[in-house]
């Protein structure tokens, strides 16, 4: 191979069409010596410091949160034990919607959108709460809820994956369909959850801290590393990014578009049981909007409503942030239309300086870089 | 445009005597450039009152972009619009209307539940006090349809009810409500059966004789030599040829114009006598109805297997057919012997094929994942235990495919999206390569993709082939399928025209089987 | 079905996820009315049969045990007697909705019409309708603004329920002798109407007594949402004296809050008056040691209302020859003392 054109072959009469990645790629990142150059902080700056790079714009926002609550009211946070009770406070209140974010997450980095969660999270309380499922004891409401909330995920997949439905379309009928099973369940009642196990979830502290952040903690973690070091993550990241890309290279793109959707009915289970523990009972309307708050973290936490990119993460942080939020308006007694407000705008924000991040901004850096260098 | 290689003819030529009047339309050195791309990139047209205007080349070409930007859709970068002598820049598709421009798109704009009258007045009603005159707009539709003999369609219809024939005419009739003094026609005939062809011809002489000026695109050579009166002929976004006589300008020529044959490559040698192995792919009367018929072909083990055919010729759908992308009616394909299962890439790919296809990045690439996980794709799942990838492993194995194939950048953890053409290319290529792949459908694997990366790209299907991998491959190019294949198959059609050993062909041959197939009538198939 | 190979069927059908089938099969205990709320009343002869009387009925169709308790009454209420037919319609999700099934209902020709709407105000119209059509209307629970929209009134006294809850808290920490209490709100869905009048009333009442609302939260009436703002409240308010809590459904998690955050320094005065709430009472064993009633039980009097109206005849013990205009449930304090004198009335 030559890298000088050999002598037989005539150039163009002009040159060829600049693909500007090309120039792009000449030009900042330049040679591998030069990426070696940069070392690590070349990493920060490319394209998979980027999570990275958001996150810890949440997590600024989050202790800009803190420093709100604290000079909002220094009374509170001057006493560590009240923090530490309040931070405990926040991460329980994330709990639930956090284990249904996760699973929210995965479907929409792969391509879909699940509107059904909060009505998974009720049937399968619901269901679990019968008194002829409590009577199988701790086990068997588990067992009934994490069942459920699979099924349900299965028959959304299935419509979705293989009945060619818009996903928006199947789970928004999958919205109402449940409700209305669940309501049929219950008869409209609340049903009490009799089981000591199952409402010491919510009541237990292990080693200072709620079992209910321990089941958030594993579900994040095993949600982390699902998506980011297994092949089932990879074809997650496959399939929403390029489906056709995906589909050619051989991947069984509505198989896992099917697990997709079941991954969320499962973690929609998971939540059933832990919100049932908390209210120590369940009803046709609990969760209510739970939808909403999953996808809005979702979309703050950086990740592509389009698909192909996001993180795990990163949704976990948008949730803390909402959960705070919350808190940070209970502790001042500030009125829950405001805090709606606030929410909104969260959003509203979130997503503008992504936009801004992805366009003039990174470009600013990496002129800006070149530049330097 | 200085120079012109192959033929050194002049680019722009004295108009054709049968043109007459003046012009009405004048693009200089027009420039377009999307992010990524640059669609135009030094236009010129020239287009005469009365005459119709013929815009030939491939997809890819530049031909959408240049009519948006005489639509008003797009602005030029650069470069210069004239149009009736004045320079003119369209704010929006309503000034280009109003300056008497009208455009008839191939997915035809119209609103199909409002009514023929309500379509061709669409935005510009006649109205009085706010209130739509009715009367008056079903009349002029009437006189309009009339004008344009069709004075059989009901203006009070609605346009869902019409044939896709009745569409078309309800659109020219839009662009004669705004009084338009040149109409673009985008590829009008492919929705039309072919005696439907016939009365669009005649509406169109119908038009040029009152002096309006049409540009017409369409992929098909017959229908220009008998509607056009000049060529202007586009490749990647630029007038490689203009105002050639339609009717007389060979069809060689126009078609090595649009195919571009700008540069000469280098082809790696053929390796003597090399013996070719089993027969690894045995394709047998596959056929899908509307795009190719009864096909059948092998390849060898170690043998390059080039198909020529124009774009439309159903070589991309029967690579994808073969990959089981698409369900195939009729027909079998054997994989060393054993049926694939139709319908099915999952199947294929385990049987050992592997596919480069035609759209490299929306149908190939995960554009902002990085290099590694693009080149792993098909294969991810080797590297992992329970699912779980070892990451090092896999990095390795894609580093090692960078590195043989030479690509730039070499660190794999960048995102695919900064590579150029080439090396994107690569990244497929290398993706069926560590899949240890026995049979590669490389669809237009060169197209954007610059010389020198060409040349590299050759090697290493060669350097594949020999160490015993068998390759299908489609190319617009003709000389890129005769200097890189074994064995030529022509597809015109959707039917295999000839089949024959790549010395035994020269350009001009394939050329004219596949555009004409007449002079050729009878060769073996 | 036995007790038994009902459980078996239920728990197996969620094994393998058929839900829809068995559903039809699941039943709780509760969703039975008590028989007291179905006693027919038997002053002045008023129980004896007379004209046939078709009563239409209509109320939301929302998961709520309050809501529930509502439709079951009046249906259990119907069946007590001999003479009443009942054509119920479910008014599906809004008041656009429930204004269409009103219309199937008038063509079914009913003598009186029992409705619960979703919103007074926007079914006003409807209330207006069918009286010049000659229909009286029993207007349930949420007022009509235009008296000439029903014939009767019958409802709950929400204002009243802030009031004594708000007396309530005031005596017990007058009798513990506390000063400056902090004293803490859980209310339902703020956005409607009677959530504001519950509060209001609450407040001037505290105002009255020298006391005022330290924080208050918003819930939306479900055990869930009840369970997420105490936590949050218990979070603002590291030391509180008195709770009121809007709704007894929503306080089922309002109180598993409580217990998770171990919290017991205070007392909490429900809302409405649940059997669940009235057995917390009783037993003594969690902060709950009041509820204000709202009770569902008025569905039951609206439909005697309505067979007395469509029958002509006045109330028993009234003087009157026809049943009155307007009809203000008081709500009752409920307390450990006389918890078992509600308890048939809880639902």
């Amino acid at each position: 191979m030559t890298d000088s054109p050999p002598a037989t072959t005539q150039l163009p009469a002009q040159s060829p069409p600049v693909d500007p990645a090309e120039t792009e790629a000449a030009g900042a990142h330049a040679t591998p010596s030069h990426a070696a150059a940069t070392g690590r902080l070349s990493w920060w700056h490319g394209d998979s410091g980027e999570g990275a790079r958001r996150n810890l714009a949440l997590v600024g926002v989050l202790v800009a949160l803190f420093a709100i609550g604290a000079a909002t009211r220094s009374d509170l946070y001057s006493n560590p034990d009240w923090v530490w009770a309040n931070m405990l406070s926040i991460l329980k209140l994330a709990s639930v919607v956090g284990v249904v974010t996760v699973g929210m997450t995965f479907v929409i980095i792969g391509g879909g959108i699940d509107l059904s969660v909060g009505a998974i999270v009720a049937l399968a309380g619901v269901w679990c709460t019968t008194v002829a499922t409590q009577s199988f004891g701790a086990g068997g409401m588990i067992f009934t809820a994490i069942v459920v909330g699979v099924a349900v995920g299965l028959v959304n997949g299935t419509l979705i994956a293989y009945g060619r439905l818009v996903p928006f379309i199947a789970t928004l009928a999958m919205l109402v369909a449940a409700r209305g099973l669940a309501a049929e369940i219950s008869d409209k009642q609340t049903q009490i959850s009799q089981n000591s196990t199952i409402n010491g979830i919510a009541s237990t502290n292990l080693l200072g801290i709620p079992v209910l952040v321990y089941i958030l903690a594993a579900v994040v973690i095993a949600g982390w590393v699902l998506l980011n070091r297994t092949t089932f993550g990879r074809r997650t990241v496959a399939v929403g990014g390029n489906p056709e890309a995906a589909r050619l290279a051989g991947i069984d793109v509505k198989r896992h578009t099917l697990l997709l959707y079941a991954l969320s009915g499962l973690c929609c289970g998971i939540a059933a049981i832990m919100l049932t523990a908390q209210a120590t009972s369940a009803q046709a309307g609990m969760a209510n909007l739970y939808e909403l708050d999953a996808i809005a973290a979702v979309i703050i936490g950086g990740t592509l409503l389009s698909g192909g990119r996001g993180t795990i993460i990163g949704s976990l942080l948008g949730v803390i942030i909402f959960a705070t939020i919350t808190n940070l308006f209970a502790i001042n007694g500030l009125s829950i239309e405001a805090q709606n407000m606030v929410k909104g705008g969260i959003i509203v924000a979130a997503v503008l300086i992504q936009q801004v991040q992805f366009g003039s901004l990174s470009l600013f850096f990496r002129r800006n870089r070149l530049t330097t260098s | 445009m200085s120079e012109q290689p192959d033929s050194g003819a002049p680019l722009v030529e004295a108009p054709a005597d049968t043109v007459a009047g003046e012009v009405v339309l004048r693009l200089t050195d027009v420039v377009k450039t999307f992010p990524g791309v640059r669609a135009l990139d030094g236009v010129q047209l020239e287009v005469r009152a009365g005459e119709v205007h013929c815009l030939l080349g491939q997809n890819g070409a530049g031909k959408s972009t240049l009519i948006k930007v005489l639509a008003g859709v797009h602005r030029p970068d650069s470069g210069l619009v004239e149009w009736r002598g004045q320079p003119v820049s369209f704010a929006n598709p309503q000034a280009a209307m109003r300056a008497g421009i009208a455009t008839i798109y191939q997915e035809l704009d119209l609103v199909a539940d409002l009514s023929v009258a309500e379509n061709a007045f669409l935005g510009h009603e006649p109205r009085r006090l706010g209130f739509v005159r009715r009367g008056q707009m079903a009349r002029h539709t009437r006189q309009i349809l009339g004008r344009l003999g069709h004075a059989e369609i009901p203006p009070g219809r609605m346009v869902r009810a019409l044939p896709a024939a009745g569409k078309q005419v309800v659109s020219m009739a839009r662009a004669l409500s705004h009084e338009a003094r040149l109409i673009i026609m985008d590829e009008p005939s492919a929705v039309l059966a072919h005696d439907e062809v016939e009365n669009l011809f005649r509406i169109i002489r119908e038009l040029t004789a009152q002096g309006i000026a049409v540009i017409y695109i369409s992929h098909r050579l017959e229908e220009i030599r008998e509607i056009g009166d000049r060529v202007t002929v586009l490749k990647d976004g630029r007038t490689t040829a203009a105002n050639l006589p339609a009717r007389d300008t060979p069809t060689r020529e126009l078609v090595s114009r649009m195919t571009g044959r700008t540069i000469e490559y280098v082809f790696p040698d053929r390796p003597e006598g090399s013996a070719l192995g089993e027969e690894l792919l045995q394709v047998e009367g596959l056929t899908r109805a509307g795009e190719f018929a009864d096909v059948s072909l092998t390849v060898r083990a170690g043998e390059i297997v080039g198909i020529a055919g124009l774009v439309g010729s159903g070589r991309s759908e029967l690579m994808e057919t073969i990959y089981g992308a698409r369900r195939a009616e009729s027909g079998t394909v054997r994989m060393a012997g054993r049926a694939l299962r139709p319908g099915s890439v999952g199947a294929a790919v385990r049987a050992g094929l592997g596919m480069a296809p035609e759209e490299r990045k929306s149908q190939a690439l995960l554009l902002g994942e990085p290099i590694y996980r693009n080149v792993t794709l098909a294969t991810f799942s080797r590297y992992a235990r329970f699912g779980f990838i070892d990451a090092g492993r896999e990095q390795a194995e894609a580093d090692r495919i960078a590195e043989s194939l030479e690509m730039r950048p070499r660190d794999v953890r960048r995102a695919v999206r900064t590579l150029s053409g080439g090396n994107q290319q690569k990244v497929v290529v290398g993706r069926w390569l560590l899949g240890g792949t026995k049979l590669l459908l490389l669809d237009e694997p060169t197209r954007g993709v610059d010389v020198g990366a060409r040349a590299e790209l050759y090697q290493v299907i060669r350097q594949l082939a020999a160490e015993g991998v068998g390759v299908l491959l489609v190319s617009s190019e003709v000389p890129e399928v005769l200097g890189l294949a074994d064995r030529v198959l022509v597809m015109r059609e959707g039917r295999v025209v000839r089949t024959a050993q790549a010395g035994e062909l020269d350009e001009n041959t394939v050329l004219d089987l596949v555009m004409a197939g007449s002079l050729m009538e009878g060769a073996p198939a | 079905m036995t007790q038994h190979s009902r459980r078996r069927l239920l728990f197996g059908g969620a094994a393998v996820g058929a839900g829809v089938l068995l559903s039809a099969c699941t039943s709780n205990e509760s969703s039975t009315p008590t028989e007291a709320q179905t006693k027919a009343a038997d002053g002045g002869g008023n129980a004896e049969p007379g004209k046939q009387v078709t009563i239409g009925f209509s109320a939301p169709a929302e998961s709520h045990g309050w809501i529930a308790a509502i439709t079951n009454n009046a249906k259990a209420q119907a069946g007590a007697y001999s003479d009443v037919e009942l054509k119920s319609v479910e008014a599906g999700a809004d008041a656009a909705a429930q204004r269409a099934a009103l219309s199937t209902l008038i063509s079914q020709k009913p003598d009186v019409i029992v409705l619960l709407p979703f919103d007074g105000k926007e079914l006003n119209s409807f209330g207006l309708e069918a009286m010049a059509a000659g229909i009286p209307v029993v207007n349930l629970d949420r007022a009509f603004p235009d008296a000439k929209a029903y014939r009767l009134q019958i409802k709950g006294d929400n204002y009243g329920m802030g009031v004594s809850a708000a007396n309530f808290i005031a005596e017990q920490l007058k009798a513990k002798g506390v000063s400056n209490p902090v004293i803490a709100e859980i209310a339902g869905m703020d956005a409607l109407e009677l959530t504001q009048e519950r509060t209001k009333g609450f407040n001037d009442t505290l105002a009255q007594h020298g006391l005022k609302v330290a924080n208050r939260r918003a819930a939306e009436f479900t055990v869930d949402t009840g369970q997420r703002e105490a936590a949050q409240l218990l979070q603002a308010l590291p030391k509180i004296d008195a709770i009121w809590n809007h709704d007894d459904d929503q306080g089922v998690g309002v109180l598993a809050a409580i217990s998770q955050a171990n919290r017991n320094e205070f007392f909490m005065v429900g809302g409405a008056g649940s059997k669940k709430a009235m057995e917390d009472i009783q037993a003594d064993n969690t902060v709950l040691k009041a509820t204000v009633t709202y009770s569902p039980s008025m569905a039951s009097s609206a439909i005697s209302l309505a067979r007395l109206i469509g029958q002509g005849r006045g109330m028993g013990d009234l003087v009157e020859l026809q049943v009155p205009k307007e009809i203000v449930l008081a709500s009752e304090t409920i307390t450990k003392e006389n918890a078992s004198d509600y308890m048939k009335l809880g639902f």
